[in-house]
């Protein structure tokens, strides 16, 4: 007890006075990600431990997003989860985790004022956690909640990715969302948690990432303390190998929706950080940029027919997508995912708007974009980047993704070179490379499952009526498009009810 | 597990955490109205070449006075994207994309508001191209009908959730005349015969696009002097004529109202308590008072938050929600409770806990933490010229400028315990109550 007791005062000085050295802490200048900005008022942390639901044992799915909001959303052995949120109250600051597959992320951002009073609340988050049965009670409550009643009934979009996620990554350590399955959360004892947190929480198995307007004896500060928690290294998980689909895949989960909703896609073997990812990301931005009017489904679905709220693709995970305006940070992965999310269409039009979304991929696939598609979006790109990190907290996000990908430099900046640098033919060949029509997993959440399986099999013309008079432009591209091929086999279309998915 | 807070609550609450947040603006703005009176207000700012342009229009569904034309502010803000002239829609949309322009629009009671986030060197064409969409709007009806699809998709995709129910629900409930009864969304039979009403289209543009009804708010890296000058070139020929809609008041209500609601999905059971509250008046200190006690007695530092949800564990979650409005708003408490058999314990806790309220002094520490909350927010919520104008947009709709943060300021540094009771017995009276349990299939 004396020992901590020293460490503690020695801890407060550092704090006080800048340039202070208080010993040689472990945790290497590797492990650090420093962003400096020292005109800006607050401090902003990231603390990355490599771990996710990727790590999660087998029948315990779940259990690191629990583990993580342990740590953020309940006590520590000084303090209960009450007496945190009191003291965290006046500063108007916190603290939480973002978690994913592979990464987790506990940050938080406070005042400078206020960092003697939020820095050791934070701190005791990551290294004294009390795991109180209360805590897991709750949380467990909530996480029970999520999948029984909100995912399924709630929002038809998100329920659609999660499915599509699960299929598309079944049988490999991505094959389950973050909050696990209903069994397997019910399953998950306070023993559970503490021996995840041993395992997975150690020194060995962190970076470090501090921006903002910090002294830089914050940085030794943070180095000596983390450097508390136990030695270990952890075992990497195997690369996931997902099985290449075959053909089209659906899965029709059977429900009273008022509307269909579709999220289809297949693994993708390329990182940000090579050139040919933003390659893609030109192809990907032309033909479906997120939440943006510029996207090409969105011009033939929404703009064009009416038949929704907005179209949209991606070549890297985007958790959250129906929430946020621009990408997420902190969400790595080692293999990457292909997806087109088509917003709820009117129950009667699913198979023609299932089909014009594939038939607008199918069409770039084959032929590429053209010349003045390319440089419009390449000459958006350059500039529609500046807005994903405005903040320090964002762009440390991003600095500490880039240590993640192993990307020397900023992905950010890298991206904007490659604007210049790109041609339309390298484009299009790493679009021939990555890019491929006919083999995905398609998640669709309707009613009538039966009839749409039938419709599927036999790839039924989807004949296409509207309450209101369309151009002729339209009325032609829709004479293709109700016959256009999407023929899937019986044996490869699962139908689902509501009630059975998400189980275990 | 933050992130499924739904987002209506959200929403709901943005305003609520602005207006908590600080009495003293860190910029130094200025303020211009044009003859015509468009009003510019221009904050510029250290950032990195970036600018953040809003053009606040304001009016939302509040101004949707004639029956069977609920949803219309919003389907407008959609209308607006579908170019001039000068630049039709794929055009203006390829001169958004060529700049990079991160950008969009949304409508709420009180607000139309656009945005768009670019690079300062873009400034001018910004500028050019939002003078002309508010002047010089222009869609064929074709167009018109189909951009009446992609809103009821719009309309599709949120009604899933129990929240856009309940949302639907209380405005009916707790309001006889006023358009708040309606949501911005709109009755699903509006939605579906929007395609019909294009001649009344023009005339929603013609009454309320006008400048003395539009603000424009700039925040970044602008020079104050050469961006007035853009502002003058591009908008000064936008002429007068703004028709204020009469909108009816709401007569007092008398007595309780209750009502039970079922959703076809499966939920747990949704409590929200509401009390019709006030028009907004930065300068009145019942009304200030009022949003101090929203967080201390429903906020997350709560002492009922913490029995009901982090002791008993009785709920998913409790929290306050005091949006201000124009004309008379709600002040609501929302609640997801875990059984349905503790929903009377839960509402009869938020009635005692607002009882004790009207009696006892509120705890001079729980106060001043609070006010020292407002404080930091506020220094650390607008570090972008995006989140400054985006968190100025509702104060400068609801009270056609910015002035009222300063005056709401002064209100919460004013306020007493004793202002705090009093608000308690003024608004948290049973004659002033609506309330609603939702409860979801089994």
């Amino acid at each position: 007890m004396k020992t901590k007791k020293i460490l503690t005062l020695a801890c407060a000085l550092a704090l006080l006075i800048p340039g202070m050295t208080v010993g040689e802490p472990n945790v290497s200048n590797d492990n650090l990600v420093l962003l400096p900005v020292p005109k800006d008022p607050t401090i902003s942390f990231r603390i990355w431990f490599k771990v996710g639901s990727q790590n999660d044992p087998k029948g315990k799915e779940g259990l690191a997003e629990l583990v993580a909001s342990m740590l953020t959303e309940a006590a520590t052995t000084k303090n209960s989860y009450e007496q945190i949120l009191e003291k965290l109250y006046p500063l108007a600051a916190g603290y939480s985790n973002t978690m994913e597959a592979e990464m987790t992320v506990i940050s938080g951002r406070t005042h400078k004022d206020n960092l003697r009073e939020y820095y050791p609340l934070l701190i005791d988050a990551i290294l004294a956690p009390a795991f109180k049965q209360e805590d897991l009670d709750r949380l467990k409550s909530q996480a029970m909640n999520y999948l029984e009643n909100t995912l399924r009934y709630s929002s038809d979009e998100e329920l659609g990715k999660a499915v599509l996620y699960n299929d598309v990554f079944a049988g490999t350590p991505y094959g389950h969302i973050t909050t696990g399955t209903i069994e397997a959360v019910k399953s998950i004892t306070l023993d559970d948690v503490k021996e995840f947190y041993k395992k997975h929480y150690t020194r060995d198995n962190l970076v470090i990432g501090l921006g903002g307007g910090y002294e830089p004896a914050l940085v030794e500060q943070l180095k000596l303390d983390l450097n508390k928690l136990p030695a270990g290294m952890v075992a990497e998980v195997p690369r996931p190998q997902p099985k290449p689909a075959d053909g089209f895949h659906v899965t029709i989960v059977e429900k009273d929706a008022p509307a269909t909703a579709f999220s289809m896609g297949y693994p993708m073997n390329i990182l940000r950080g090579t050139k040919d990812w933003y390659a893609l990301a030109v192809a990907n931005s032309w033909l479906g940029e997120h939440r943006n009017s510029s996207s090409h489904l969105y011009q033939v679905i929404r703009e064009e027919r009416g038949l929704n709220y907005g179209d949209y693709s991606y070549i890297e995970h985007y958790p959250g997508g129906g929430q946020r305006q621009l990408p997420p940070q902190n969400v790595g992965r080692r293999v990457q995912l292909f997806e087109i999310w088509i917003r709820p269409v009117p129950n009667e039009t699913r198979h023609f708007s299932l089909r014009a979304a594939l038939r607008e991929y199918k069409m770039l696939v084959e032929n590429g974009m053209s010349q003045g598609d390319f440089d419009l979006t390449r000459n958006f790109l350059k500039k529609y980047v500046l807005n994903y990190a405005q903040t320090t907290m964002e762009r440390l996000g991003y600095a500490l993704d880039d240590k993640y990908y192993g990307i020397k430099g900023s992905h950010l900046e890298m991206f904007r070179e490659m604007m210049d640098k790109l041609t339309v033919k390298e484009v299009n060949e790493a679009i021939k490379r990555y890019w491929q029509y006919g083999a995905m997993n398609i998640a669709v959440i309707t009613k009538d499952a039966e009839s749409f399986r039938k419709a599927l099999v036999e790839d039924a013309l989807s004949p296409m009526t509207y309450a209101t008079p369309k151009s002729d432009h339209v009325m032609k591209e829709d004479v293709e498009i109700v016959k256009f091929p999407v023929k899937v086999k019986s044996e490869n279309i699962r139908i689902i009810p509501v009630t059975d998915l998400l189980v275990k | 597990m933050r992130q499924r807070i739904p987002i209506l609550l959200t929403l709901l609450f943005c305003w609520g955490s602005l207006v908590m947040a600080g009495s003293i603006f860190p910029y130094t703005y200025t303020i211009e109205t044009l003859p015509n009176g468009l009003k510019v207000i221009m904050i510029p700012m250290e950032s990195p070449g970036l600018v953040s342009y809003y053009s606040v229009v304001r009016t939302g569904s509040r101004d949707e006075v004639e029956p069977g034309k609920t949803g219309f502010a919003h389907f407008f803000e959609h209308m607006m994207f579908r170019g001039t002239k000068k630049y039709p829609g794929p055009v203006r949309d390829s001169i958004v994309t060529s700049i990079g322009a991160s950008g969009n629009a949304y409508t709420s009671d009180d607000i139309t508001a656009y945005y768009y986030n670019f690079a300062a060197e873009d400034l001018e064409r910004v500028i050019e191209l939002e003078g002309d969409r508010f002047q010089n709007l222009h869609y064929e009806e074709g167009v018109f009908q189909t951009e009446a699809g992609a809103v009821y998709g719009e309309y599709r995709k949120n009604i899933t959730s129990p929240f856009a129910v309940l949302n639907e629900k209380m405005k009916e409930l707790a309001y006889d005349v006023h358009t708040y009864k309606h949501t911005t969304i709109g009755f699903e039979a509006d939605i579906k015969a929007m395609p019909q009403q294009f001649e009344y289209s023009k005339s929603f543009f013609s009454r309320f696009y006008r400048p003395e009804n539009v603000v424009l708010v700039i925040a970044g890296d602008i020079d104050v002097k050469k961006t007035l000058g853009m502002v003058k070139r591009y908008y000064s020929g936008w002429q007068k004529g703004y028709v204020a809609p009469k909108v009816a008041p709401e007569p007092p209500q008398k007595g309780e109202r209750t009502l039970d609601v079922s959703y076809p999905g499966r939920t747990l059971p949704i409590l929200v308590v509401a009390y019709k509250w006030e028009a907004f008046d930065a300068k009145n200190r019942l009304l200030a008072a009022t949003m101090l006690l929203g967080e201390l007695a429903f906020g997350e530092n709560s002492d009922l938050n913490k029995k009901l949800f982090l002791k008993e564990q009785k709920v998913q979650f409790l929290s306050p929600s005091f949006p201000t409005n124009r004309d008379q708003g709600l002040f609501q408490i929302y609640s997801m409770v875990k059984k349905v058999e503790d929903i009377p314990y839960v509402r009869d806790e938020v009635y005692r806990t607002l009882e004790e309220f009207k009696t006892e002094p509120v705890d001079a520490q729980k106060l001043s933490d609070l006010k020292r909350r407002n404080k930091y927010n506020f220094l650390m919520g607008l570090d972008t010229p995006s989140r400054v104008t985006g968190s100025l947009a509702r104060v400068v709709a609801v009270t056609g400028g910015v002035e009222a943060i300063d005056e709401l300021y002064a209100s919460f540094d004013a306020v007493t315990a004793q202002d705090i009771q009093n608000a308690a017995q003024q608004y948290f009276v049973p004659e002033r109550r609506s309330v609603i349990v939702l409860k979801g299939a089994q």
